[in-house]
């Protein structure tokens, strides 16, 4: 009788819901791996080059363009599309036939840069080595066959010239440090001298208002000499810029485009070239490391769709930046209140369930709220009580990062009171009681002795409410988040930290591409590309306050019982 | 904890008592093999003596084994210590019987001497001393150890003084009969012993069950029995 | 009857018709006792039988407890404890407290040390070094840990834990060391060495200790009271209690006859 279980025979009961409980844990996988999958091959794909093809299409074409059959570009992408359905005695059959999305660049020939085409139009497909890709300032890329360059001095290098390609690539070397100077005397020397010159409009202003006649001129003069001297200094710096800037145009680029026409423009245009049909996989794998290096620190251009998504990160980083810091002694000192202080009963029971379901208010509401109390209310108070002078410009009565990080805070502490509260609770008695009956008063014991311990388990509620608030975009639109900020929240220019700047975000960057942009198809890799780095971000500054909690824990590494 | 040493303890009362059966015993037979001028009892006393040495041995190792594991405290331990000694004084007890069988067989081959002492009467004695401590050891009957420690010490006390005037007398008058006179004399001794070890036994049964330990305390004793049957 | 000690010993703490209830619950009953300066008085009994009820009376560490309420008189060197107007942290100052679990703070050995001074505002870094290593050679624990003062409190063992404890708690110079069951997680070498370290500080403090171990309470302690269903059954010189104790409840309890 008793044997039977070790016969091989009896199966032990229920065995069988390891099977249910391991679906749960496979579908939980198949779900983030996917996710992750997609999200991190859409968005690396971005940066890998794909080669340029030269298509002729059947006479006739309904695809042919500006009366020729020839054309070329990028394959974006290619799909299958149904073409007809027949009906037959075995049910509707479908058709379906290849359809490649192609990139045409040259947006200022063409207008619009990309075109479906059935790859049952084309007659021949290839590959032209000497195929060039320009990434230019304006007008999107440039597809074609390089010509000839036209230097200034009037001499002109032919394609066929072995030097051409050497000049090329100097050339477009020059223009961008050109171009970085010029972005430095424009935006930090021309700032700072803006900036003085609104801080002088504000105290004109200021003067005017206050002051009595007699003093008035006086002052007024004063002002007005630093004006001229200032306006001065502008004029020469806006000169150098300019010069500058008629360098850049000075060389002109010449090709042919795969439709016929040949077509110029200034080297100054050029960002990036490559020959994509010429590349060994060593020059990919440059072309893709540069092209990521340049996403994430550059500034985005035309709409967003080009450039890169420096601004977004930075302000999504410092934004949660801002936001740990406001949340975290909100959170801890209210739950600190509430485990140790407050006298355990129906009204702290009351408060716990309120704090707990705030936590499950949609993200919009504290939006509004954020508009309505802090923009509105708050910052209106503090431009009429601060910022007279520049009314009725609004300093902090409109949407900034401060107050975007006060509402995602106010939204993020329920999950810092529960994970506080939770670690304080685990917090041993025999600590407490410890410092206790060595004299310590309640509050030397919680500073002391529990606080440091509960430490770790605070940084995973911090952890958890970062998450929460680095991807959230939703409030974010109703108190300070812009498409296109015109400088960081933190920056060179005196008091350096902006508290009431407009930011960007990469959750809404994400949003404007994917459905506010101008040219939704140029936009779709971008979306892919900025989604990847706001995952990045999140895991990174959740990586950071993890890797602080593991030191924390091991210095205050609980007893072996 | 208390049913593993309560075991232990029994084991150890049986060791006990199958050892004073012995002692009480040997003690019968040597005292018989006096009185009796028995020679076959005499040498079977002597024999069996090693069987109450090899019981002794065997009792005090249970008693250590006890101590060591089971650390008794209170009475636990007031039984442990007591049986230790009243062990040795078993052992003593019979060693003394021995002495006494090894007289009697030596008395036998002399002539019985005429003497005013009565031997028989101490024998008699000692004898229900021994065994009476026994039953106050058995029965934890602290009473009747007093009253055998307080009273009937002094008695036997009383009879050894007395042999010892008498046969001194009888040795000065009879000289020839120096030899037996003195195997009385001797045997005297020995029931004398006996019976201080059986006042032992009553102080240790005293201790055992009262915890308070009496030796050397006879007179303060007595005066505050003495007192309290007064009052 | 055992002679007592010829001087009497100077009582440090006293307690007068003791009464404890936590709510409705009336924890002790009637407790009186003295308890000798300089000696160390061990209390026994059940689980529940309200020696460490009693134990937490006398630094006041049941205030941390709501509804609890305290009838009678509990005097150290004469001061009623059972009053509003106490100084409860003075108390706890001068009423030292090692408890069952040790409990180290999650700092480093030296913060551990001289926590109670740090409390008290004492920043004098020459000051609390010499207290540390006072204390800590006091606790017997000094030459084990003299080079790593700066380490977690937390990586020691188990009975150096517990020293660090006693360490940190005489480092406030308490006249009165109360432990509630110190060696119960220890094992026998560490417990051994916790009990050499009581007969130590029994020279300069006042040991009270509660223990389940009778073993322990017999080794360590002069004075042993046996305490059952909240009322104080015996108290006595510990080698009477141990070998003819006056109570038929004493004896079966620790004969392990109980109940």
């Amino acid at each position: 009788m008793t044997h039977n279980s070790i016969n091989g025979k009896a199966k032990p009961v229920g065995e069988k819901w390891v099977w249910l409980t391991s679906m749960g844990l496979a579908v939980g996988i198949l779900m983030v791996v996917t996710l992750l999958g997609l999200i991190i091959r859409n968005g690396l794909a971005v940066f890998w080059p794909k080669p340029v093809i030269r298509i002729e299409l059947q006479e006739d074409s309904r695809f042919a363009m500006r009366g020729t059959n020839v054309l070329g570009g990028m394959i974006a992408g290619t799909r299958d599309k149904i073409v007809q359905s027949v009906e037959s005695q075995t049910g509707r059959q479908k058709q379906y036939e290849q359809e490649w999305h192609i990139m045409l660049g040259n947006k200022d020939v063409y207008g619009s840069s990309f075109r479906y085409i059935d790859l049952d139009a084309a007659v021949s497909v290839s590959r032209p080595p000497r195929a060039i890709m320009v990434e230019r300032m304006e007008y999107g890329n440039a597809i074609g066959i390089p010509q000839s360059l036209e230097l200034a001095d009037g001499t002109t290098i032919n394609a066929n010239d072995p030097h051409f390609d050497i000049k090329l690539r100097s050339l477009v070397e020059n223009v961008r440090k050109r171009r970085a100077k010029i972005r430095e005397i424009e935006r930090i020397q021309i700032g700072a001298i803006n900036h003085e010159l609104q801080q002088l409009r504000i105290k004109e202003q200021a003067t005017r208002r206050q002051a009595d006649a007699s003093a008035l001129s006086e002052i007024i003069d004063g002002i007005n000499a630093k004006r001229s001297e200032l306006t001065a200094q502008y004029e020469v710096l806006a000169g150098r810029a300019a010069e500058l800037r008629k360098l850049q145009m000075a060389d002109r680029f010449h090709f042919q485009l795969f439709t016929g026409e040949f077509h110029s423009f200034p080297v100054g245009n050029m960002v990036h070239i490559h020959y994509p049909n010429a590349m060994s996989f060593g020059d990919k794998i440059r072309h893709f490391s540069h092209g990521l290096w340049a996403f994430v620190s550059q500034e985005p251009r035309e709409a967003n769709m080009e450039g890169g998504i420096f601004p977004a990160i930075f302000g999504t980083f410092v934004m949660t930046l801002l936001m740990s810091i406001a949340v975290t002694p909100f959170g801890v000192l209210a739950a600190i209140y509430l485990r140790e202080y407050a006298k355990q009963g129906f009204f702290v029971r009351m408060v716990r369930i309120s704090v707990n379901n705030l936590a499950g208010v949609p993200s919009i509401v504290f939006g509004v709220f954020g508009l309505g109390f802090f923009v509105y209310f708050v910052g209106g108070s503090i431009d009429s009580l601060f910022f007279k002078d520049v009314l009725p410009t609004p300093t902090f009565g409109t949407g900034g990062i401060l107050w975007a990080s006060l509402a995602l805070a106010l939204m993020t502490v329920p999950v810092v009171i529960v994970a506080t509260e939770e670690s304080l609770a685990a917090v041993p008695r025999g600590v407490r009681e410890g410092s206790l009956a060595l004299g310590a008063s309640k509050w030397q014991t919680i500073a002391r002795c529990v606080l440091p311990a509960s430490a770790p388990g605070i940084l995973t509620g911090l952890v958890l409410a970062m998450a929460r608030g680095a991807g959230e975009v939703a409030p974010l639109m109703l108190v300070g988040v812009v498409k296109l900020a015109p400088s960081l929240p933190i920056d060179h220019i005196y008091p350096y930290v902006h508290l009431d700047q407009k930011f960007m975000h990469l959750g809404f960057h994400i949003f404007d591409l994917g459905f506010q942009s101008p040219d939704s198809d140029a936009a779709q890799p971008m979306v892919f590309a900025t989604t990847l780095f706001l995952i990045l971000l999140v895991v990174l500054l959740n990586l950071g306050a993890i890797i602080v909690r593991e030191r924390l824990r091991r210095r205050y590494a609980t007893g072996a019982f | 904890m208390a049913i593993h040493l309560m075991r232990e303890t029994d084991k150890l009362k049986k060791m006990v008592l199958s050892l004073a059966a012995h002692v009480e015993e040997n003690v019968r037979n040597a005292v018989r093999a006096v009185t009796e001028r028995d020679q076959a009892l005499a040498y079977r006393t002597i024999e069996t003596d090693h069987l109450i040495d090899i019981a002794e041995v065997d009792v005090e190792e249970e008693c250590l084994k006890i101590l060591a594991l089971h650390q008794p405290v209170a009475h636990d331990l007031r039984y442990i210590v007591a049986m230790l000694k009243i062990n040795r004084d078993l052992e003593r007890i019979g060693d003394l019987a021995v002495s006494m069988a090894e007289r009697a067989i030596q008395m036998v081959t002399k002539p019985k001497p005429h003497t005013t002492f009565d031997l028989g009467a101490m024998c008699d004695r000692c004898e229900k001393m021994v065994a009476r401590s026994l039953d106050a050891m058995i029965n934890r009957d602290a009473d009747l150890a007093r009253k055998l420690w307080l009273a009937e010490d002094d008695e036997i006390d009383k009879m050894m003084a007395e042999a010892f005037q008498k046969v001194e007398m009888e040795i000065r008058q009879h000289p020839e009969h120096t030899e037996p006179l003195m195997n009385i004399l001797s045997v005297a001794r020995s029931l004398e012993r006996i019976a201080d070890h059986a006042t032992n036994i009553a102080k240790d049964t005293i201790y055992m069950v009262e915890g308070e330990i009496v030796r050397h305390r006879k007179r303060k004793i007595r005066e505050k029995m003495a007192a309290e049957n007064i009052s | 009857m055992i002679d007592q000690v010829n001087e009497k010993p100077e009582t440090t703490l006293k307690a007068i018709d003791w009464n404890f209830y936590y709510g409705t619950n009336h924890a002790l009953h009637d407790i009186s006792m003295d308890i000798p300066r300089r000696q160390v008085t061990a209390f026994i009994g059940p689980s529940g039988c309200g020696k460490s009820t009693f134990l937490r009376c006398i630094n006041r560490m049941n205030d941390l407890i709501d509804g609890v309420r305290a009838e009678g008189s509990l005097l150290l060197d004469g001061q009623e404890l059972n009053s509003n107007d106490i100084d409860v942290i003075a108390l706890r100052r001068r009423v030292g407290m090692v408890f069952q679990k040790s409990n180290p703070f999650p700092k480093s050995i030296y913060e551990n040390v001289i926590y109670g001074l740090r409390i008290a505002g004492v920043n004098n870094k020459s000051i609390l070094d010499d207290t540390v290593e006072r204390c800590l050679r006091k606790a017997a624990l000094w030459e084990e840990v003299k080079d790593r003062l700066n380490h977690s409190a937390l990586q020691l063992s188990g009975g150096q834990m517990q020293r660090l404890c006693i360490a940190r708690c005489i480092a406030v110079n308490p006249d009165v060391i109360l432990m509630d069951e110190p060696c119960s997680a220890l094992d026998p070498l560490a417990t051994s060495r916790v009990e050499d370290l009581i007969a130590e500080l029994k020279q300069d403090y006042t040991i009270i200790i509660v223990t389940h171990n009778m073993q322990q309470a017999a080794r360590v302690s002069d004075l042993t009271a046996f305490f059952y269903m909240g009322k104080l059954i015996e108290m006595d010189l510990t080698q009477k209690l141990f070998t003819n104790p006056g109570v038929k409840q004493t004896e079966d309890y620790i004969t392990g006859r109980f109940g």
